[in-house]
């Protein structure tokens, strides 16, 4: 079954990749010049693997990409989720902390792009600060709902059972809440890589982002999609991996069986 | 142990001026290893009674008691298995049951030997590994009982326990929580609006009136139980066919039906 749809998926992109010649070279219905065409393509994929472009590789600009990703998420979902969980379960720590986060939160984390580059320079630091802006929103919010949408008699039931603070928490309100902290994770994940593209975009010396940018100027439509499908993969790559985990971790729930 | 009392308990929701009274003046004497079964019409305030029970509720005046102790807070001494079950659904159903006895501290080597034992009682054992989702409603409230009854409470607060399980599943475990009562007593207040299952469960039947709920009258099954031997037959059904069985059941009904006349009038 797993397998079938995995052929199907394949066979779906085989098909974009024929119609994408059919459009370029054998109908000729995309004028040359406005997309490239496969072999276009192939070739500025080659150039940028083999001899480099905007400064690097395109593993090295990958790999920079997808280690500031990492580093981004895990710093945004560490502080995000432990806060919407005292905001979820501390009513104080609610009425203190939501009215702020409520009115930062709307900012679009790509406004924070210029605040960060003046503070932190077009290094990594500042990249890392916007990404964290724009994944830590998601995890605040969905483990806050989380623990809001807690049933009660599940509470109850381990109260009524004398558990401790503690085990309370690790061993009912976070599990519980789990299914709706991995939305906010998948949400959060989607944000930081759309936030890492800005702000490369921007202003940056290595990284995906940074190849579409130079590749614009250069006007280059291949290496941009080059830079455009790197993206796509690696984020369907982060994405398969953080699926892979909360199918680990949900394995009790009827969401994670499917 | 276990002795529950009502003194004079009254509860007001919301503000104590403005809000609505659910339970005014209720008086109930609970012995040691009775099991008294409170039916009602929905909404006068029954549920709100184990609630206060189990510490999950506070009086707005007069006393609740266990063991002539004043509730304060929930505790394992006082096990309450829900309507809903509320099972944790990421643990395992040998994990939900060892979750208590984890708390209390039990010594690994006593705690398997406990679980062990009341999986056997309720016939758990080949279901051990499963989650709760992967059980039927019966199978996770045999569960959820488990989860009270490995505790050793003084008290089982039942609220409505079969209340959301379909009729063949129901009545399989009333009959098992008859074996069970028979096994290891237990000081059981029972919340149902189901006549029939709280004269067949039940030792005293305590019928409440419609809001501001209070204890009408109590009825005493368990004289005509054990003069006419209901526990001699092993069917519910033979139980409810007998003429004494009927009698108490149609003298609650009628009770219970002066309130819902009350309410429509």
């Amino acid at each position: 079954m797993r397998n079938r749809k995995a052929m199907v998926g394949l066979g779906a992109i085989a098909g974009v990749v024929l119609l994408w010649f059919a459009l370029t070279r054998w109908f000729g219905i995309i004028p040359i010049g406005r997309f490239p065409t496969p072999g276009e393509f192939w070739d500025a994929l080659k150039q940028i693997e083999l001899r480099g472009f905007a400064g690097s590789r395109l593993h090295a600009h990958a790999l920079h990409s997808l280690r500031l990703i990492v580093i981004s998420f895990l710093v945004a979902v560490a502080t995000g989720i432990p806060l919407g969980l005292l905001m979820g379960w501390n009513r104080r720590a609610e009425a203190l902390i939501n009215p702020v986060f409520m009115l930062i939160r709307p900012i679009p984390p790509l406004a924070w792009i210029p605040l960060a580059i003046l503070w932190l320079g077009l290094g990594d630091a500042a990249k890392v600060m916007v990404i964290w802006f724009a994944a830590f929103v998601p995890s605040v919010i969905n483990a806050h709902a989380g623990v809001r949408n807690i049933d009660r008699s599940m509470i109850e039931a381990a109260r009524m059972m004398g558990t401790p603070p503690h085990r309370l928490v690790m061993e009912v309100i976070v599990p519980a809440a789990m299914p709706m902290i991995f939305t906010g994770l998948r949400l959060s994940l989607q944000a930081s890589w759309t936030t890492l593209v800005a702000a490369e975009l921007v202003g940056a010396l290595v990284g995906v982002g940074f190849v579409l940018n130079v590749a614009q100027q250069d006007i280059f439509p291949a290496m941009i999609l080059v830079g455009m499908l790197t993206v796509g993969v690696l984020g369907w790559f982060t994405t398969y991996v953080l699926g892979l985990v909360e199918r680990r971790v949900l394995a009790w729930s009827v969401q994670g069986r499917a | 142990m276990g002795a529950i009392r009502f003194d004079n308990v009254g509860k007001v929701f919301g503000r104590a001026n403005s809000g609505f009274a659910a339970l005014e003046a209720v008086d109930l004497d609970i012995r040691e290893r009775e099991f008294v079964a409170i039916v009602g019409p929905s909404g006068c305030g029954k549920t709100t009674c184990l609630r206060m029970v189990a510490g999950f509720e506070s009086v707005s005046s007069g006393r609740v008691l266990v063991n002539d102790r004043v509730v304060k807070a929930p505790g394992s001494d006082r096990a309450v298995v829900f309507q809903q079950f509320a099972l944790f659904p990421w643990k395992t159903v040998r994990q939900n049951i060892e979750f208590g006895l984890r708390n209390k501290r039990t010594p690994r080597d006593e705690r398997n030997e406990l679980v062990d034992d009341v999986l056997k009682l309720m016939t758990l054992e080949s279901h051990r590994d499963a989650y709760p989702h992967q059980l039927s409603g019966g199978m996770q409230q045999r569960v959820a009982i488990a989860r009270a009854y490995v505790l050793d409470p003084d008290v089982l607060l039942m609220d409505e326990p079969f209340g959301a399980l379909d009729a063949q599943t129901r009545v399989v475990m009333q009959e098992e929580l008859v074996r069970l009562a028979r096994i290891n007593p237990r000081t059981v207040l029972f919340i149902t609006h189901a006549v029939e299952e709280a004269v067949y469960l039940a030792d005293r039947v305590a019928i409440m009136s419609r809001r501001p709920g209070t204890i009408k009258e109590v009825i005493d099954v368990k004289t005509v139980r054990t003069s006419e031997d209901w526990d001699g037959f092993e069917k519910i059904e033979d139980v409810m066919d007998l003429e004494s069985f009927v009698h108490l059941r149609t003298r609650i009904w009628k009770s219970l039906r002066e309130e819902k006349v009350a309410v429509d009038g």
